[in-house]
Order: structure tokens, then sequence, then C-alpha cells
């Protein structure tokens, strides 16, 4: 199955494992759905609908204390499995079992955060090519962004397409994952191996933007 | 008294003198400018202090300095007694740093303009402004995903310098201007770490950190 | 999307300041292009054709209504009240339902999470029961015997105090704070937002306060209200779905959010969704 090639699956890649550290959360679109992404302080992944149940504020902005993810409007609280825990504005209250928020399944493969708005996120191995280089977003639609990768030379020299639908730049394997947010914007997330180096890495990531340049030309 | 800064709560260049004298723990006096809507920094007062009419102007004996990047070094220079946040004895760690105090000027032409425009109805080129503000924020993140791959995390070396804190508030304010950080993991998570700082004061669109607070509802 | 009910009240399209520098104001109302000019005696509001709307200063603004049969433009009495420091704030632009942002004001439980250490603090967090009516000979929202720990509830406080609110609605985008004044406790501090609907997805909310303060300089006046409203600007510009969903199942209340609960069915009993969610869940 080959990564950087437009295949269908049910999950997507909304961000790099190592950009979400504990006790945070971020925002993620997946398949045209707002979502809360966050981890608890074990270091377990949650995403959910990014909407509070109370007025609607997005969990995003929110916070994590412990095991629960706080809004930031009023600061309820709730817990791993969505239920609501605690409203600071009634501290003896128990919260009705009703009070949740809609959670979505999330895994972690190849250092890369899969979202499924069904119930059985997959991730795509990438081998041995799992090293976050980084995540940024291409104003265009997916299928641009991802020829922009192919069209645009690495030190002068176009990247070489394997089989897999890796390539490779430089001689550096790179794997390009895409998440497509709308019709005209595309979060990209560049995975390449270990062994390259840091300096390796910097030219990677110009090569990045070059691609980006490519691919927003194309969509203007 | 240390010195006095003439201040306008909403402005993102007022907060970068707010947020150092903090983190440097300083006291000092603040004469509140009306901006907006009164625009009293076109008065003969302020303007008589700095012909420009920008804020913020930060005052101390007969000195008056009307460029923050200026009044980021004096503080620095004069209340760090660590030494730390404007590195003198570091050649290539305090020119990154001054590349970084020129980028953060720039960044309120673009991200800060822009967020005027939509909160306060400024005017301004808007679709100009916004794509500069988007280059400028990828310029940055760029940057940070960097010093990410080597290991680090701020703009300029192992620990918070100036350049930080005058790239932080437009940063973190683009949001106001429509401008999400969603597509900037490596800047958010910069933001996060300025924010986490001791000492860290907030403004209006920025807010404090409450997960650093102790456990309630348990 | 109807703009009937809401055709016929009074809106805030330009502050005193404006015209005052004779400044010509493009802007929006209700979806409509609108021309605020003249001067702050005289103002003059003209739509794109050249038509000339009904325009009156009240309260450091300049109003207008583009309605046939204008209901009256709310009473704040104590405006009459010379002794009083009047503070138009200016305009803020927020991308949120104009309902959405009064809303937002009549509610107090977010004061320790958006509003830190001025107008609330954990662990005070609790919100003791208060009183909510609608009151029919006036049409209007009350909300009454409110009580909050707030550390720095106005600029003339010292210390934390426990302040008293009551909310007043008297129309839809008009809302009314009466609050504790810590320099003079047997008055009370008014704080009122005027919210003019640009869009059903977008406002301009113009804070205006007439307070008893005679210590505090001006600007610090303006800047303290400033702070407050702008930490709330970026709270609508998150909330899910833009508009104020009406039907009760959409979003759920506690006990804290009576106000809520009732202006959401008083809007709902008029008519007056403009900026309103009105389909079933
Ligand atoms: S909207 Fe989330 S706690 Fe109120
Ligand atoms: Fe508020």
């Amino acid at each position: 199955m080959g990564v950087g090639v437009g295949v269908r699956m049910n999950s997507v890649a909304v961000g790099l494992s190592r950009d979400l550290a504990p006790k945070r959360v971020m925002r993620a679109v997946a398949y045209g759905h707002d979502l809360a992404v966050w981890r608890d302080g074990e270091n377990g992944l949650h995403a959910w609908d990014n909407r509070c149940p109370h007025r609607g504020m997005r969990l995003s902005h929110g916070f994590v204390r412990g095991d629960r993810l706080a809004c930031l409007y009023h600061g309820w609280q709730y817990r791993k499995d969505g239920g609501c825990a605690y409203i600071p504005a009634h501290p003896g209250l128990e919260p009705p079992e009703t009070i949740r928020a809609q959670t979505y399944s999330v895994i972690e493969k190849s250092g890369v955060i899969w979202v499924s708005t069904g119930n059985d996120a997959q991730g795509v191995d990438t081998g041995p090519v799992s090293e976050p280089l980084r995540s940024l977003t291409f104003f265009c639609a997916e299928a641009i962004a991802r020829a922009a990768f192919e069209d645009t030379p690495f030190a002068g020299n176009l990247p070489q397409v394997e089989s897999t639908g890796r390539l490779v730049a430089g001689g550096h394997p790179v794997a390009v994952l895409a998440n497509p947010v709308t019709e005209s914007e595309t979060l990209i997330h560049v995975l390449t191996s270990a062994g390259v180096g840091i300096a390796a890495k910097k030219a990677l990531s110009r090569w990045c933007e070059a691609a980006r340049s490519v691919a927003e030309r194309q969509a203007a | 008294m240390t010195f006095k800064l003439y201040n306008y709560v909403l402005s993102g260049n007022c907060y970068k003198i707010r947020l150092m004298a903090a983190l440097l723990d300083v006291a000092y006096e603040t004469i509140a400018v009306d901006f907006y809507p009164g625009f009293e920094h076109r008065s003969p007062g302020i303007l008589a202090l700095n012909p420009a009419g920008t804020l913020p102007v930060l005052t101390s004996g007969d000195m008056v300095l009307t460029e923050t990047q200026a009044m980021l070094t004096w503080l620095a220079l004069t209340y760090d007694v660590t030494g730390t946040w404007y590195p003198v004895d570091d050649p290539e760690r305090l020119a990154t740093i001054t590349e970084w105090l020129g980028f953060a000027g720039r960044l309120s032409q673009s991200a800060g303009l822009a967020r005027l425009h939509d909160m306060l109805n400024w005017p301004a080129d808007e679709k100009a402004v916004k794509a500069a503000a988007i280059s400028d924020l990828r310029t940055l993140e760029l940057h940070l995903n960097d010093r990410v791959l080597e290991g680090g995390l701020w703009i300029a070396g192992d620990g918070p310098t100036i350049a930080d804190i005058a790239c932080f508030p437009y940063t973190a304010l683009s949001p106001d201007a429509g401008l999400e950080h969603d597509g900037y993991p490596a800047i958010r998570n910069w933001l996060y770490a300025v924010r986490a700082l001791p000492g860290f004061v907030a403004m209006p669109g920025i807010h404090y950190l409450h997960d650093l607070k102790e456990t309630s509802g348990d | 999307m109807s703009t009937e009910y809401a055709r016929n009240d009074w809106y805030v399209v330009a502050d005193v300041n404006q015209l005052a520098a004779g400044q010509v104001v493009e802007t929006r109302l209700l979806g409509q292009p609108l021309r605020v000019s003249g001067s702050p005696d005289a103002p003059l509001v003209t739509t794109a054709d050249g038509t000339a709307l009904p325009a009156q200063l009240r309260y450091d603004h300049i109003w207008t209504s583009p309605g046939a049969d204008p209901r009256p433009l709310p009473d704040i009495a104590e405006a009459a009240e010379r002794d009083r420091t009047f503070v138009p704030c200016g305009g803020v632009r927020v991308r949120c339902s104009p309902l959405r942002a009064v809303e937002n004001f009549l509610d107090i439980a977010h004061f320790p999470f958006v509003h830190t250490g001025i107008l609330g603090e954990e662990p005070h967090t609790e919100v003791a029961p208060y009183k909510v009516e609608i009151r029919e000979d006036v049409d209007e929202v009350w909300a009454t015997q409110i009580g909050f720990h707030q550390p720095q509830a106005a600029k003339s406080a010292t210390e934390a105090i426990e302040t008293r609110y009551e909310y007043r609605v008297p129309a839809p985008t008009t809302a009314v704070l009466y609050k504790t004044c810590p320099p003079k406790p047997e008055a009370w501090d008014v704080i009122a937002i005027f919210v003019q609907p640009l869009a059903e997805n977008e406002c301009i909310a113009w804070p205006w306060m007439a307070l008893y303060d005679e210590v505090t300089p001006y600007a610090d006046l303006v800047q303290f209200q400033q702070e407050i409203f702008l930490q709330d600007r970026s709270i609508l510009e998150n909330q899910k779905p833009t508009l104020l969903p009406l039907d009760p199942r959409l979003e759920i209340p506690t006990r804290c959010d009576l106000t809520s609960v009732v202006y959401r069915r008083w809007l709902k009993r008029k008519g007056a969704t403009y900026g309103a969610l009105t389909t079933a869940a």
C-alpha cells in the first residue's frame, strides 16, 4: 500500500505525535468535522467533536487538568469517556450523564495521529520512514499538493517516486501524508527516516516550502 | 519609580513591554492613553513626547524611548540579573535576536494591522495585510520547526530571550484577525511555552493557562 | 432568516466621537450598507439608494431604525444623572451572532475563566441562585439578586468584593447591567452593551458606561471595559454554531444559565430570530 498516493481508507492524519505533548489540546479537521484532539496526563490520546455541549465553545481552546479536558468558557470538565465530571458554577452538583462530548476514534502509528469518524481508526505503516519532519498547510486541493512534491526539485534534481509511492529527495526517503481540510486547503505531514541528519532535515523542510509555492501558484 | 509606560491595553506592542516587565518582576507606572476610540495618541501631549504618535512610549528620567525593540533591550540590560534575556557575550546569538526583533516590527505591520482592521475597523488593505501576515507566520513556523529539529524550542538558543517576547504578541493575537494557529504546530507549542513562563501576564485575546493551576473538581 | 421583527428596533451605528471628528462612517445594518454622517446634534443616516433613515443621538451614540414603525428606543434613566461619568467605549467588530454577544454579556459563570483576576477567580466559581423574570408590562427580561466574588469589580475597586448585579434586556440587542459601585455603595454603576447587527453572523458591540467615579482617569475607564470585552471576543468567535440556538435541545444549560434560558425563550416568543438558529435539533 502506497504512502503519498491517494489511498482510500477510513482514517486521516491530523498531526504529528511529536507536536502534541501530554496535557495539550489542538484543533484538527477530519472529513469536514471540526475536532479537539488532546492528550491526558498519562499520554492517552482523545479526539472529540470540537463543541462543548454547554454553550458550543470550541473545546480546542480548553485546557487539560489531570485526565480531564476543561472548556475555556465556563470551565466544565469532561472525563476521558466524554462525560461531564464537574461544573464549576455548581461545585456540589453531580452532572447528569446526558452531558457528554461526542468522541471519535483516534490512534497513533508511524509517529502520526490518525482520526476516524467511524469507530476504528487505522494508521498507515510508513515503515522506517516515520521520523517527524513537519506539518504545514497548503492553500490548494489535496491532489495539487501531492503532485507538487513530485514536481519540485531538491538540490536541482526531481525526487524519485518509489513503487511504494514514497519519494526519495536528495537521497533522503520522504513520506507525504495529506489531510484535505477543505477543497482549497490541505494539511500536509512530512516524515523522513531516523538516519537523516539535522542539516538535511532543514533542507527537506525548505523543499516542502518550495513544493508549497509550486502548488499554491498552480492553484491560484 | 523605575519607568513610566504610556500604555494602551489592546496594543500588542504595549503588551510586549508589560510582559517583559512582568517576567523580569519590575514594577512600573502606567499612563493609560485612549488610543481608541479617543485617538489620544494624536493629542498634543503625546505628540510632544513622541512626534511619530505611536504607542507605547517609555520614559525613565530624561530618557524617552518610542521603539519597542529599544525598550526590550533597555529593560533586559537594566533589570535582568540573570543576563539571559539579552546575552551580550554571545555575538551570534545576539545577532539572531536582533534579526527577529526586526521581524517583530514587520509582524506588527502585517498581523498587527490585520487585527486592528478586523477588530476596530481600522483602515487597511485587508487582502494585502492578511497575505503578508500569513507569509510572516510561515517564516516564523519554518524557523521554530528548525529549532524543534535541533531539539530546541526558543527563537534563539536554549532559553527565552527578548526576541521571543517581541514576536509573541502579534503571533498569539493573529486569530483576532481570523488567522488561526491550527496549521502551525511549532508556533502553537512555542506560544504555550511563553504562556507557561513564570510571571507571565495575559492580555485580551491571550488567556492564562488554567491548566497550570491546581486541580479543582475532584 | 427574518428581519421582520428586527427592522423595528433601534440600533447604534456610530458613536458621538466619530461624528464630532467629522468622520463619514460607512457601515452595515441587518445586511444593508449604511452611511452615517452629519454632526452629533444633526446626524444623518442614509441607505445605499440615498434614502434617509431616522437618526438620533442617545447615550453618546447615533441610533437608527430601518423599520416603518420602530418600537421606542430603550430608556436608561441613569443617563440623565449629570454627576455620572459617561463613557462610550468604541465599537468592536465580532464574527458572531448579535444575540450570542448579548447572551455572553448576561453570563456570570465565565468570569473566573475568561476574566481571570478581574471579574472572577478560581476557586470562587460558584453561582448562587438568583431570580429571572420577563416583566410583561414593559416586555423586558430582568435578572436580579445576583452576587459574585470579584477580585477587581471595577477600576475604582481597591480589593476583592462580593459584587451585586442586576441585568436588564430591554431589546434583543440592547442589554444593561446594574452593578455595585465601589466608591458609592448606595448607587449602581451602569454598564450597557449596544449591539449593531451587521449580519446574522457578524456584529459590532458598543459598550457604554455611566459610572460614579471621580478619581480614575477617563482613559483608564475606557481601557478597563475594553480589556473585559476583548477577553470575551475570542470566546464569541469560537462558539458553534455561530447563530444562537433557540431550540432548548441544542445546548445544555444548568441552573446558573437561567438568564440565558429566559432570554432565548423571550426571543423565540417575540419572533426576534435575526441571528438565531430556529431549526430543530
Ligand atoms: S461552553 Fe463550555 S463550559 Fe460553557
Ligand atoms: Fe465576559
